[in-house]
């Protein structure tokens, strides 16, 4: 694996300079509690990681969205802003080599959500144009927030919203959260005095009994999970327990998740499916039809952008749009998606929406030598 | 040609290992003086090297040594893709542990990794940080958690020791541990979760996977052989 820049980095960075962006660089060597915070503990075998001499962890950068959104929030330039990079990236991979090149924009703190998400798709395309001319793309949109909108409108409970919610993205745990929820598992049994004091549903004496507990135990009751956090979901799993998922809220969550068509048709079929479920998703599918409208408005080859219901991430910080774009029979050659949450959760003072695109030159590149 | 197996070096491991090939018929010959670390089989091409357990399963990854008696457990946590460098040829009956999770006794509301599950992925926004896990095996609590869990928003800690120790100390919300009989987690108010034995390990006869001459490998397979028909 050479770590040559690609022959057409030039051109990338062409496509960056008609645009109104800052050509952002980004130190190589990064502190690795951040990605392994928002990625979670899994990253850790496929970074590089290494310590600084006073034991911090360190890792080489294992992508850019992460260091540029700490990079202003270090600066505290003002929003909106967008940042262009291109540069290595370096991860542990069964194929493949171990450093690769990626480029991509961050658009952080533009309000106009819908315009965002739309210029954001449309620069990734137009990206993948200018380097892949001759080759049919295909773009594949996903919406986290309108899937939560649909939990929401079916009136399921919160322990329930959450868990699917979070399946959402990955087909197998979504089917097993589903399983579990149509088919609750047997009561769990309680000694006294809890079997009681749920019955009763006294969440203040459930949190005094848990509180005594923790103390006879010597766990502090305010560094980690408090009294009342845990009697509270103590009570909540109890209510769960006497109700199922009804066999009409899972028929309209599957029919929902099988929703796949042209984006021009989008709209529509999503209205179609309010209408047969009777039910209505408010302020998520206005603001779908809106980006939609938007993705349209710039453009691009029509029939080459479409909207899978059930496609999504499994990261916690992606909250709205979600989308990759391939080449026929190619993996992904950009992901990308909104992460409203993801700024706060790295530590800016206010919440600042972001999205953005990573593209893969390394896949682009084998996908020029083929058709060289 | 020789080949050498590894024994514990102490304690009890090393008295059922030594036991344990005694009852397959191998006489392993004393040691020439109490701080000497090697011997022979008696009759065999064999010498033992003795070390410690967690050091056995380090050699057989690296293919220092042909053979090891050492825990499942330290098979899988210290050798990086341990099922193409070393098989495990018998399962000796000692040395009987489960890895498992443990939470708090006070987390009522916590019986399942699907509970875990959940409370993890809330942790974050109720208290500005990951769900933090104390253990000693970070490789077989990622493959646990997150490949067949699904479980991705967690932080380990590394604990070197008295892990059970540490939701008290303040240290972690969780542990990952080993535990032959339970007491330990008892004693500090923990329980062990449903569907939380993450590994039933035991004392094993270990392979290194790795080219050796016909001979040494009859050799291999002579010992293995005895012990499996002890």
């Amino acid at each position: 694996m050479s770590s040559r820049l690609p022959a057409f980095a030039a051109d990338i960075r062409a496509v960056f300079a008609e645009r109104d962006v800052n050509m952002t660089e980004i130190d190589v060597l990064q502190p690795a509690d951040p990605f392994l915070d928002m990625a979670g503990e899994d990253l850790r075998r496929r970074i590089f990681l290494t310590e600084s001499e006073t034991g911090a962890a360190l890792c080489l950068r294992p992508e850019f969205t992460i260091p540029v959104c700490l990079d202003h929030i270090a600066s505290q330039a003002g929003t909106p802003r967008r940042y262009a990079y291109l540069g290595e990236v370096f991860r542990q991979r069964r194929d493949g080599g171990a450093e690769f090149f990626q480029a991509g924009i961050e658009d952080l703190g533009e309000t106009d959500i819908a315009a965002a998400d739309a210029r954001s798709v449309a620069d990734a395309h137009a990206l993948l144009t200018r380097v892949l001319p001759d080759v049919t793309l295909t773009a594949t949109l996903g919406d986290q927030r309108l899937f939560e909108a649909v939990l929401a409108a079916l009136g399921l409970p919160r322990g329930w919203r959450t868990r699917l919610a979070r399946a959402f993205g990955s087909a197998a745990q979504l089917a097993t959260a589903l399983d579990d929820l149509s088919n609750p598992s047997r009561s769990a049994s309680y000694a006294e005095p809890v079997a009681s004091l749920i019955f009763d549903g006294d969440a203040r004496g459930l949190a005094a009994h848990v509180r005594a507990l923790m103390e006879d135990a010597g766990l502090s009751v305010s560094a980690g999970r408090a009294p009342d956090e845990i009697a509270q979901r103590v009570i909540e799993k109890a209510e769960l327990r006497s109700v199922r998922l009804s066999s009409d809220a899972l028929d309209a969550l599957r029919a929902y998740l099988s929703i796949r068509t042209e984006l021009e048709g989008a709209s529509e079929a999503l209205a179609d499916f309010e209408r047969q479920a009777g039910l209505s998703l408010g302020a998520a599918l206005e603001l779908f039809s809106a980006r939609a409208d938007a993705v349209l408005g710039h453009g691009l080859p029509r029939g080459c952008v479409k909207f899978d219901a059930g496609f999504g991430r499994p990261l916690d910080y992606y909250t709205g749009l979600v989308f990759e774009i391939s080449a026929e029979g190619s993996r992904p050659l950009v992901g990308g998606g909104r992460f409203d949450r993801l700024l706060t959760l790295l530590g800016a003072q206010q919440p600042i929406p972001g999205v953005g695109f990573s593209v893969w030159l390394d896949r682009i590149e084998a996908l020029r030598g083929d058709a060289a | 040609m020789t080949i050498t197996l590894a024994l514990p070096s102490k304690g009890r491991l090393k008295e059922e290992s030594l036991a344990v090939l005694t009852k397959a018929g191998m006489k392993v010959m004393p040691q020439t003086d109490e701080r000497s670390y090697r011997t022979r089989v008696d009759g065999l091409d064999v010498e033992i090297a003795f070390l410690s357990a967690s050091e056995i399963a380090r050699e057989l990854g690296n293919g220092t040594v042909d053979l090891g008696v050492t825990g499942e457990d330290l098979v899988r946590e210290t050798i990086p893709d341990w099922e193409k460098r070393a098989a495990i040829g018998a399962r000796l009956g000692f040395g009987r542990a489960d890895v498992v999770v443990a939470v708090p006794e006070a987390w009522l509301d916590v019986d399942t990794m699907a509970d875990l599950d959940d409370v993890a992925a809330e942790f974050r926004q109720r208290h500005g940080r990951r769900l933090r896990i104390a253990t000693k095996y970070w490789r077989l609590t990622q493959q646990f958690f997150s490949s067949q869990h699904g479980i991705q928003v967690y932080r380990i800690v590394e604990s070197l020791g008295a892990t059970e120790g540490a939701p008290a100390a303040g240290s972690a919300d969780v542990i990952v541990d080993i535990t032959s009989t339970g007491s330990t987690l008892r004693a500090n108010h923990l329980k062990i979760l449903d569907d939380g034995v993450i590994l039933q390990s035991q004392a094993c006869m270990v392979q290194a996977l790795k080219p050796r001459s016909t001979e040494d490998d009859a050799t291999l397979q002579a010992v293995l052989a005895a012990i499996n028909g002890r």
